[in-house]
């Protein structure tokens, strides 16, 4: 899976690309690692290259959601694309305080400031 | 009739059965949410028989059916083994699962939220879990 990876001065931005599941959402789970084990707790994830996910790429916010909020940071989703936004939905993860969904192209740094 | 599709345990071939789950379905004229819901859930049976039952081993192999039964589309994957008692399974709440930091436990509770009907049929070499979705007749057809 290919990943891209922005600097931004309050969080870093990753753009991974293509299906997010058991076979895949492994890679994703290395770049969070990394940025945690960097002392980065906002993440910023565009999902519109994400064509779609299952419980391992859910499993990937859920397992770090906890450490970003103890270190007071989370997770930004911008772009969802409806399919992705509805996985979420169906688990009742689209209502977690520090897992932000947003459908829509924003600027995630107001969000981090919440 | 029922469609077949019969894949190595090898987590790379999880899009190929996705693949034909999604085109079979839109032969039966299964689409939109309804379809992706159910590819969802076959993918999360198929990863999990994949992980548990074989360790991801590239020798082992899982069918993978699909069929209509009137207004109920059924989907059963055939592994060798014991089967996990998926229809026994007790979902944890997200909070549950964000509180202990876990990554799994997920599939199986999708699978539950998804499907209407879920069985476990254990036979002497293998078992099939078998998954029924109502579905839903659209505006002008019978």
């Amino acid at each position: 899976m290919k990943i891209e990876q922005e600097s931004h001065d309050q969080y870093v931005t990753l753009i991974p690309e293509g299906d997010l599941d058991a076979n895949s959402s492994v890679y994703l789970d290395e770049k969070v690692k990394n940025l945690i084990s960097e002392k980065i707790f906002n993440v910023h994830v565009r999902m519109d290259k994400i064509a779609y996910i299952s419980s391992a790429g859910l499993g990937v916010f859920i397992s770090y959601v906890d450490e970003l909020a103890t270190n007071n940071g989370k997770f930004v989703l911008t772009h969802v694309p409806e399919n992705v936004f509805e996985v979420f939905t169906i688990l009742g993860l689209n209502k977690l305080d520090n897992l932000k969904l947003i459908k829509e192209d924003v600027d995630p740094a107001p969000v981090f400031n919440e | 009739m029922k469609a077949y599709l019969r894949v190595r345990c090898n987590k790379s071939y999880l899009s190929t059965i996705r693949e034909f789950v999604r085109s079979r379905l839109t032969d039966l004229q299964v689409t939109g949410n309804v379809s992706s819901q159910i590819v969802l859930a076959v993918d999360e049976a198929c990863a999990n028989c994949m992980i548990h039952q074989h360790q991801c081993d590239d020798y082992s192999t899982i069918e993978v059916a699909i069929y209509k039964e009137e207004d109920t589309l059924y989907t059963e994957i055939k592994d060798t083994g014991k089967a996990f008692p998926i229809d026994q399974y007790q979902p944890q709440s997200p909070q549950e699962i964000v509180k202990r930091r876990g990554k799994g436990g997920f599939g199986i509770n999708l699978i539950h939220h998804i499907m209407d009907e879920i069985k476990v049929e254990e036979k002497r070499d293998y078992f099939i879990y078998r998954f029924g979705k109502v579905i839903e007749p659209k505006p002008g057809q019978a």
